[in-house]
């Protein structure tokens, strides 16, 4: 998982401008956003997602102009990325049916992958070392062993780290999100 | 957002786990592929004998000019060629 930077809108505006660099970015940062909506949201199968994929940001890249509000890419993706699983659903030759998806479990799933998104956020602002324990054991799966291999530390650390990594990412997004006080009386 | 104690973390960070690599490429690599489009499409413009032998397979006349023949990707140059 590789650390970004900088707002979406000036990486959008990067990419208007022909960055062939900041569209890689763009590509990686929401990558795993749009597959999670075909996959989980969707439940597509690896065939449908693959197209539907590759199509949102092949529209991503040729409909960039028509974006109105740089500050609003993030929901102009998701929609655009429901509404072209939709047409693959309701397209012959679907891998699942459409009547299988509760709209109300969608929107849930939806929303849950929002937060994530905004958790990987915060990740990507921790050291290499943070983010790179965190997402190989929770979002890559992989085994405490794998995980010493792979960055050269000690397996019987590993679980210590993750727990003091989730303790910096916690600290970190209650720094930028406060708790509500309780109301006064 | 909700508390966010370990396991809810945990959770949140593994429902986005990465898109298969090579989707990723592909989709980086749309930029590039938009320009050897292009190429494909002034190069069949000028050389009847080129176009023909694009339309009657446009994945081989892809793979050629090294783009990956991707379902947008051949729905994009064969649309390209309707316009022609």
């Amino acid at each position: 998982m590789a650390a970004t930077t900088g707002s979406d809108a000036a990486l959008v505006a990067r990419c208007r401008a022909g960055d062939a660099a900041a569209w890689n970015e763009l590509v990686e940062r929401f990558s795993r956003y749009v597959y999670a909506i075909c996959t989980q949201g969707f439940r597509l199968g690896e065939h449908d997602a693959e197209d539907v994929f590759q199509d949102v940001f092949t529209r991503v890249y040729t409909h960039l102009d028509r974006l109105r509000d740089d500050e609003a890419f993030r929901p102009w993706l998701a929609q655009l990325t429901r509404r072209t699983c939709i047409d693959r659903l309701r397209s012959g030759g679907r891998e699942t049916p459409m009547e299988e998806i509760e709209p109300g479990d969608l929107d849930e799933t939806l929303s849950q992958l929002d937060e994530s998104l905004a958790i990987h956020d915060a990740m990507a602002s921790m050291t290499d070392n943070c983010r790179d324990i965190l997402d190989r054991f929770f979002a890559q799966d992989e085994s405490y062993r794998t995980i010493g291999e792979a960055l050269d530390l000690p397996a019987g650390t590993i679980a210590s780290r993750i727990s003091r990594c989730l303790d910096k990412l916690k600290a970190l997004l209650e720094e930028a999100t406060p708790p509500a006080r309780p109301e006064a009386r | 957002m909700s508390a966010y104690d370990h396991d809810t973390l945990g959770r949140l960070i593994a429902a986005l786990p990465p898109a298969p690599d090579g989707w990723v490429r592909a989709a980086q690599e749309l930029p590039a592929a938009r320009r050897g489009i292009d190429g494909i499409v002034n190069r069949a413009v000028a050389d009847a004998a080129y176009r023909e032998r694009v339309v009657a397979d446009l994945e081989s006349a892809l793979a050629e000019v090294g783009i990956e023949p991707t379902p947008p990707i051949l729905e994009e140059l064969r649309e390209r060629f309707r316009s022609v």
